[in-house]
């Protein structure tokens, strides 16, 4: 197995509740509690579940946006949580992240070639200023997009195009690791598939490995090579793809699986639909015990007062991790292996360079796709968390420069 | 014209009454948005219609003109900048489109209502939930206070709302998202509607949320025999519910058929690539194609064929002539010039 470039030790974070005039601190929200895993060099770790428990404060706490209340990351053997502002920025180079929504993570006043180049503006010792623009044309290029556009800015392009612009500005400094917060749920399905294909091909590229945060379970099976699935801060259960989703063996994952509609009408009620009742309890009050008990068709009283450990529990093959006391697998998706099939290409392509849209010449599209005024306002401040406040960068720091050009 | 099948009563109220089963009948409609940069083509001739119990799914990305169709029906649109240049929209044999305003107010709730998206932003924050669905009572069938807010109580049990009694004064923020749905179900189905109009109405929702709603939903239409037109871009919900299937691409309907069929074998490259391009749970090591490309901006739909820019197929007739909406096999329309060669692919 290659080796570990990033991992998390039992990452705890709290959010303060305050109340009254003293502002008072009346309770915690445990947006996630005790998270630990290893993510290998190249590989794609998919993080899955519903909203709410904790999957994006996850990532935000991997890229150090947020402090963890405990625990620890570390990178490449280096504890990061402690690390001083200048070694944070150092890291940083290291781990780069690509927000959801592409309307709001850009800063609608920069040009695209502002926006991509930023990061050598803190790094400054990555690109030298002569070949900035060039190395932004070619970034561009690498994500499908036309190098001609470098000075449009962010409402000229589609959604679809905006994510290419945010992972450009994801991959500039070469990161190892890229966090990947729900980078394609805001896109059209049609537009989804050339993201995704983009991503898989650039990790080939470019040796990168993904922390792949996100919702779907269909599109997450698709590009992860290992998963994790939380349930209101915690893993439920983490492991290779197929463990996970062929041979789930915790009731959480089996529920979550059972629930996703497969485009195939000719299932329908075939499949095995296990119904959860009531909603996700809140994670300021997170029920004793397992957290999950109080929606689990399985729970016994020992559910509701010992917390069941996340270790290794036979699947059937093998075994994998897995926080159940009762712990059994169920298959609930009947999976066709289909590698190796090639789809049909006479109506769609899998081939990420003939689909860039850089010369599709289309323009933007029109009718669906416009930014709300309302979400304009939280743009310089998504913008900032992405890349740190530049007057706090050091330009007389010394680093190596072995960062080689990724389009080679 | 269609004979109009209604009867006046005697206090000059309407009954509406389907035709051959036949609720809703959509026809060649267009609808145009005058903005300061251009004229936005939105829906430019669309033909459908929908039977008793019936669920049709309108299927398409943003921009195809899914969400503007229902408007149009349930005359929600904001005219101007809207406008609707051609078009007939026929309930039970009416012309919605012609019907005086008063009388068309009147069918919005008993006979045809919708469910949106966003439940937050749907629904009013200052008036508490049961107020809100009491409302429909109180203003279509003239009920007084508390007995409109018994039939409240009454449907928020229907949609599986616990402690409904408890809660029937609680403000649209004290629920969840899904709780949220099931409210604007409860409003939309109050009246006992004919058509069911769900306008992506589990995009925002979790997982197993959805799939609770969803099946609230078809439990509903089996109950009352509602017609259903679900608007969605999601492929597997729509494998899950729908009989007929109609697909949208830059305000066309592009291929027209039984949900069985579609899936099979899609007779149109647009819903072939679609198919191709979504991951799929069940499938491991799949090879993901993508349709290459944009959907067009409606002021510059492209000439010929909308879809040909992005069509692996395209020859010249397609960047040239408009292919028609054809029937390609039976019950089976497609608008492609090579509707054969995709169908038998």
């Amino acid at each position: 197995m290659p080796e570990v470039v990033l991992s998390a030790h039992d990452l705890v974070k709290h959010y303060p509740i305050k109340k009254g005039v003293l502002r008072r601190t009346v309770g915690h929200v445990k947006a996630v509690d005790g998270v630990s895993f290893d993510l290998h060099k190249g590989e794609t770790l998919g993080i899955v579940g519903e909203s709410g428990c904790g999957k994006s404060t996850l990532g935000r706490l991997l890229m150090r946006l947020e402090e963890p209340t405990a625990g620890s990351v570390v990178f490449e053997g280096q504890d990061w949580s402690g690390a001083s502002a200048r070694d944070t920025r150092r890291l940083r180079r290291d781990i780069q992240i690509v927000f959801q929504d592409p309307y709001t993570s850009l800063n609608p006043r920069m040009t695209v070639g502002d926006i991509i180049g930023e990061p050598f503006e803190i790094h400054p010792d990555v690109v030298p200023r002569a070949g900035r623009r060039k190395r932004v044309q070619e970034l561009l290029d690498l994500v499908g997009l036309n190098p001609e556009h470098i000075n449009r800015y962010p409402h000229q392009f589609s959604g679809g195009q905006r994510q290419r612009i945010g992972i450009a500005r994801g991959i500039a400094l070469n990161p190892k690791v890229l966090v990947c917060d729900e980078p394609v749920s805001a896109l059209d399905v049609s537009v989804q598939a050339q993201v995704v294909n983009l991503m898989e091909q650039l990790q080939d590229e470019l040796g990168l490995a993904y922390v792949f945060i996100a919702h779907d379970l269909s599109v997450v099976r698709h590009i992860s090579d290992r998963v994790g699935v939380m349930y209101l801060g915690k893993l439920a259960e983490i492991g290779e793809e197929d463990e996970v989703y062929a041979r789930p063996t915790h009731p959480y994952t089996q529920a979550l699986l059972s629930a996703v509609p497969v485009p195939d009408p000719t299932l329908r009620g075939k499949r095995e639909q296990i119904v959860l009742v009531g909603d996700v309890p809140s994670p300021a009050n997170p029920p004793s015990g397992c957290r999950f008990h109080t929606r689990c068709w399985k729970a016994q009283d020992v559910c509701s007062t010992d917390e069941p450990e996340l270790v290794q529990r036979p699947d059937g093959r093998g075994s994998h991790l897995s926080a159940c006391h009762f712990a059994e697998v169920r298959r609930v998706v009947e999976t066709t292996d289909v590698s190796g099939e090639n789809p049909d290409d006479r109506f769609a392509s899998p081939d990420v360079s003939e689909l860039s849209d850089a010369g599709a010449g289309l323009g933007p599209a029109g009718g669906g796709e416009s930014l709300g005024s309302a979400q304009a306002g939280s743009t310089a401040r998504r913008a900032e968390a992405t890349n740190p406040a530049p007057e706090g960068a050091d330009p007389a720091r010394l680093a190596t420069d072995d960062h080689q050009d990724p389009t080679r | 014209m269609t004979t109009e099948t209604s009867t006046r009563s005697a206090n000059g109220e309407v009954t509406y009454t389907p035709q051959d089963g036949r609720l809703l009948e959509v026809e060649d409609l267009h609808v145009e948005f005058h903005t300061p940069d251009g004229i936005a083509r939105a829906i430019n001739g669309v033909s459908f219609d929908l039977h008793e119990g019936e669920s049709l799914a309108i299927l398409g990305e943003s921009g195809s003109g899914k969400s503007v169709t229902a408007q149009a029906i349930m005359g929600i649109l904001d005219m101007p900048p809207a406008v609707i240049p051609h078009g007939y929209i026929r309930y039970c044999g009416h012309d919605l489109l012609t019907m005086p305003e008063e009388q068309r107010r009147k069918t919005r709730g008993p006979e045809v209502s919708m469910i949106f998206q966003d439940a937050l932003s749907s629904l009013n924050p200052v008036f508490p939930v049961g107020w809100q669905i009491a409302e429909m009572f109180r203003i279509h069938r003239g009920m007084n206070k508390s007995d409109a807010l018994e039939q409240a109580v009454r449907l928020m049990e229907r949609v599986q709302i616990p402690a409904a009694r408890d809660r029937v004064k609680a403000y649209p923020h004290q629920f969840s998202g899904g709780m949220r749905q099931r409210i604007m179900i409860a409003m939309a189905i109050a009246l006992d509607p004919a058509v069911l109009i769900a306008d992506e109405p589990t995009t925002a929702l979790d997982v197993t949320v959805q799939a609770q709603i969803m099946s609230l939903l078809q439990e509903l239409q089996q109950e009352r025999q509602m017609g259903l037109i679900l608007i969605t871009h999601d492929l597997g919900v729509v494998a899950d519910v729908a009989d007929r299937i109609v697909v949208m691409y830059a305000g066309r309907l592009v291929e027209k058929a039984d949900v069985h069929d579609l899936y099979r074998n899609p007779a149109h490259p647009y819903t072939r690539g679609l198919l191709e391009s979504i991951p799929r749970l069940d499938q491991k090591g799949q090879t993901l194609a993508a349709i290459g490309g944009l959907p067009p901006n409606l002021m510059r739909i492209p000439p010929g064929c909308a879809f040909n820019p992005r069509c692996r197929m395209a020859q010249d007739v397609c960047r040239t002539e408009l292919p028609p909406l054809r029937e390609v096999a039976p019950g089976r329309l497609s608008a492609c010039h090579f509707a054969e060669e995709v169908i038998d692919a």
